[in-house]
């Protein structure tokens, strides 16, 4: 949707538009960033607006810095649930008149703490632009982070993971995996907080966060959709124009150091009858000069149905239903990592099989048909990701927060096509781990797997219903 | 949730079931939120040999998004071959007598398309989504399965470990999916909804190559299919391809009705399973009417009211207020027959179920005699419109929901007077529409929570929990 207007909507008001994005690019690889209207406030609050009336709209897009990078020491999930409780109760409104009047006009408002900031998102109907914008002032400037609703969510959290534990214990995985991979880094702590750490949190924790960090200078806000772009300026002026600065400071990241050698988690889970594991060492952050070239290897990798890893532990073996791999890239390089399953007594052939693809991986040279059909993947998806109104206010978002222009989108297709064999080799080299050196996170049945576990380096245990992501903390 | 969908990767979601609706009458001027343009826009074509073709023009980005709706699911399935439907699906991407295994996927993916695929109880469904320049080589590919498909001994063998691990990973190893499988299983004693989608162990471990070619025979017909386009492309360069590609497939004897109906429920059944489990799971499954059924916009609003979002009635009662439960969902599952609507608590750990169940049973009996307000309503409408908008953003979509509308409702235009269809109901068909699922004679209810303490003493059992 980022150009034409298929439905041809409200025709008459289309011929006053102002904005024009490519329509139709040519090619795949001609992604262009739709026009769009960027100013900073005199607080330092930045807004980006991108009309498009292709259908009755409005999505938004946005983070305050921050996150779960400044979660006190020892107490992890404090952003979170600053994240969960904005929309309950802000404002005028109590937690059930907010909740009524966002989806009384069938609008959404999401907000979820990630590594580096709270993110938010939702949709409104174009006839509620100034319903929407009053909502979400209120929700980032005057959330009441009430004693009684910040209770009940946290209370509902912690039961949120023990349920995962007992439906979908492989969505946990990459919290174990990040605990040990970055142990003593900020990405070390679960974003959403653990059973324990959460049970230990007060709402003056809360309190004090959003007294800390919130602030126009920390937020970015991206509108896109059916509106008028002058109208929406002077409605967000006048709405957020009064907000002050954040007060504390926000810390540096540094980097963490890659894991040399191996070692295993084993999280017991008794009865389970598949093992689910993960594979991961630290990657790339955001900024690496390699991104289309590991784009291109990491599909042909674990990015694809046909990738080497699928291949090998799901067509070519019938090992699993799936098996992946993908890096993660914050401001600092976060982790790279592969994920699958297979039954009990097939964990230790399905981890010899992904160990070997990752070793064939580093040694042997790709085959240059094989790049030629993972760019024109690559190209060929590309739009369906930058399709609707809400996918660019979440892309502007994402550029916003990492300080990169539009460059990093229309020269993402060139860029691709002239990774050459030597690029590839490069980065395959220098971001992808040994399988020699990886954190190794097996949660299944240890009482049928510890034999199998131990043979990939030295072994440690806990169990599932444990509390915690990591076995060392007390 | 019931296991009413079961994908070919852990990358799909569920079907998307259009949910559409409007708020408000429009007066002199229609609003933009209510007025579907675009009808006019799609064309159809049925080919000689029965397929019918539907077209979307939507030129927004350079791609195209491609659905062939197969009406078979797991309904047409029988004692000893059930989740053969679902298998089938993982079996039409593993050659043909013109193309190896995997072939499909290495073609597809090499010029820039991927592709997906789902079943459910009612329909098999293939998905590509392809650049505008890989359209030739998407109708060459779904030809050649639909008219040379062969099957492999080694490659049935492999495929067999993949669908077993994915039973495994979303039945074996879920509570939830464990739970729903019992429920469905135990709400139908003649009608084949009971076969779970993905099948029962045995049959997995079972099926042969003669049950795969007798069921491709039986309903790949051409004439089974329809085949739904949206993106860069043009109906008659549609129709052309079609033509080339698809029409030459000989139609064949449609597939045999479905026979057997689910006789009346004349009380309430209930299935305990006791598992290892901190939060205490209760389900209650309704009988309901079939997808096309008049009174099917009525009961999407009355799911919405119940439990769409944080204003939800069900969810503010007993997880707000209460506490009761730590999740509500529910929804109406719409097929060619007669099926399910569906309410799915997640409970605290510890638990008291048959409270939790006294206090779900006071909140359905409130709707059922005192109706709904018009507040609830009015946001129920709002939700399903701005729901439907979101559908309509993208090329996929729209596929999505002009082929559900197709196939589920029998005429893919309902799409277009959706939101005026969803806009009459009043909230007087909303309570009628209680009235008529909420019948406890009509349910079953499903309790998943651990077995009872062993006798031994409670000290080392409370100190397993941390």
């Amino acid at each position: 949707m980022s150009a034409r207007h298929s439905l041809r909507i409200c025709a008459a008001l289309l011929l006053s538009l102002a904005f024009a994005t490519a329509h139709a690019a040519p090619e795949a690889s001609g992604v262009k960033v739709p026009a769009n209207q960027r100013f900073v406030l005199p607080n330092g609050l930045t807004v980006v607006l991108v009309p498009n009336r292709e259908v009755p709209l409005i999505a938004f897009s946005g983070f305050v810095r921050g996150g779960a990078l400044v979660d006190p020491a020892g107490k992890p999930g404090v952003a979170a649930e600053v994240a969960g409780l904005l929309d309950r109760g802000a404002g005028k409104r109590s937690a059930f008149e907010f909740a009524d009047d966002i989806e009384g006009v069938g609008g959404s408002f999401n907000a979820a703490a990630g590594a580096e900031a709270i993110n938010f998102n939702g949709q409104f109907m174009a006839r509620d632009m100034k319903l929407m914008i009053e909502l979400l002032a209120d929700a980032l400037m005057r959330p009441h982070l009430d004693a009684d609703e910040f209770a009940k969510f946290r209370d509902r959290d912690i039961e949120f993971i023990k349920a995962a534990k007992d439906s979908d214990p492989s969505q946990l995985l990459p919290e174990y995996g990040r605990a040990r991979l970055f142990s003593g880094h900020p990405y070390a702590q679960p974003q959403g907080g653990s059973e324990r750490s959460l049970a230990a949190l007060t709402q003056s924790d809360i309190v004090a966060y959003h007294a800390a960090y919130f602030g126009a200078d920390r937020t970015v806000l991206v509108f896109a959709g059916f509106f008028d772009a002058n109208a929406m300026k002077d409605a967000l002026k006048a709405a957020f124009g009064g907000w002050a600065k954040a007060r504390s400071a926000l810390p540096k990241l540094k980097a963490a150091p890659r894991a040399t050698g191996r070692s295993v988690l084993l999280v017991d889970s008794p009865g389970s009858v598949q093992t689910y594991f993960w594979l991961g060492n630290v990657g790339v952050n955001k900024y690496y000069s390699g991104r289309p070239a590991l784009d291109l290897v990491n599909t042909l990798y674990g990015g694809r149905f046909t990738s080497i890893l699928n291949t090998e532990l799901r067509i070519k073996s019938g090992l699993t239903y799936g098996a992946s791999s993908r890096f993660t890239r914050g401001t600092v390089p976060g982790e790279f990592a592969i994920q699958s399953f297979t039954q009990t007594d097939d964990t230790g052939k399905a981890i010899d099989l992904a160990l070997e693809t990752l070793d064939k991986l580093k040694h042997d040279a790709l085959d240059p048909a094989m790049l030629e059909s993972a760019r024109a993947y690559v190209l060929g998806q590309y739009p369906l990701r930058l399709e609707t109104a809400a996918h660019w206010a979440a892309a502007l978002a994402d550029l916003e927060f990492y300080g990169l222009g539009k460059e990093y989108i229309e020269g993402y297709g060139p860029a691709l096509a002239k990774v050459d064999q030597a690029e590839a080799a490069a980065v395959t080299a220098d971001a992808f781990p040994r399988p020699e050196d990886l954190v190794i996170v097996l949660i299944g049945d240890a009482a049928r797997i510890r034999e199998a576990a131990a043979k990939y380096g030295p072994v440690t245990e806990m169990k599932i219903t444990q509390p915690d992501f990591s076995p060392a903390s007390k | 949730m019931p296991t009413a969908s079961l994908g070919r990767t852990l990358s799909l979601g569920l079907l998307a079931f259009a949910t559409l609706a409007a708020a408000a009458p429009p007066r002199n001027t229609v609003p933009p939120e209510y007025v579907v343009h675009g009808e006019d826009q799609v064309k159809s074509l049925t080919l000689a040999n029965g397929m019918k073709v539907i077209v979307w023009t939507d030129r927004d980005i350079p791609n195209v998004a491609l659905y062939n709706w197969v009406r078979v699911g797991s309904r047409n399935e029988v004692p000893g071959i059930t989740g053969l439907a679902h298998f089938f699906e993982h079996m039409m991407f593993n050659g043909t007598s013109k193309r190896k295994p995997g072939e499909f996927d290495r073609a597809m993916e090499a010029q820039g398309g991927s592709n997906n695929a789902f079943t459910t109880d009612d329909v098999t469904v293939y998905q590509d989504w392809v650049p505008r320049a890989a359209l030739d080589l998407a109708f060459d590919l779904e030809s050649d399965r639909l008219a040379n498909l062969s099957f492999d001994p080694k490659v049935i063998e492999s495929e067999r470990g993949v669908v077993y691990s994915e039973r495994r990973l979303r039945t074996e190893d879920s509570n939830e999916g464990f739970l729903a499988e019992q429920v469905q299983g135990t709400a139908f004693i003649a009608h084949p909804y009971q076969n779970p989608t993905v099948g029962w162990p045995a049959d997995i471990q079972g099926w042969t190559v003669e049950d795969l070619q007798k069921f491709f025979k039986t309903n790949y017909a051409p004439n089974n299919c329809t085949l739904i386009l949206v993106g860069d492309v043009g109906a008659e360069e549609v129709f052309a391809l079609a033509k080339k590609y698809l029409e030459p497939i000989p139609r064949q004897e449609p597939p045999p009705k479905v026979r057997t109906t689910e006789p009346e429920q004349l009380g309430e059944r209930r299935v305990r399973v006791q598992r290892d489990a901190s939060t205490p799971l209760l389900y209650a499954a309704y009988k309901s009417p079939a997808a096309n059924d008049p009174q099917g916009p009525a009961i999407n609003l009355l799911f919405s009211i119940l439990t769409e979002g944080n204003s939800s009635r069900l969810h503010r009662q007993l997880v707000e207020e209460k506490k009761l439960a730590i999740d509500v969902a529910g929804r109406f599952q719409e097929g060619f027959d007669p099926g399910l609507s569906w309410l799915m608590l997640t409970l605290p750990e510890g638990a008291r179920v048959p409270a939790v169940e006294a206090a779900l049973d006071q909140a359905l009996a409130q709707v059922v005699q005192q109706g709904v307000t018009d507040a609830e309503l009015a946001r129920a409408k709002n939700l399903f419109l701005s729901g439907f908008w979101k559908g309509l953003a993208t090329v996929n979509g729209k596929a999505s929901a002009l082929g559900a509308f197709e196939v589920f409702e029998g005429d893919y235009r309902k799409l277009f007077s959706a939101p005026e269809t969803y806009r009459k109901v009043t909230r007087e068909d909303v309570q009628k529409a209680a009235a008529l699922i909420f019948q406890k004679a009509h349910r079953t209810v499903g309790v998943l929570e651990a077995p009872p303490q062993a006798a031994a003493p409670a000290a080392p059992a409370a100190e397993a929990k941390p």
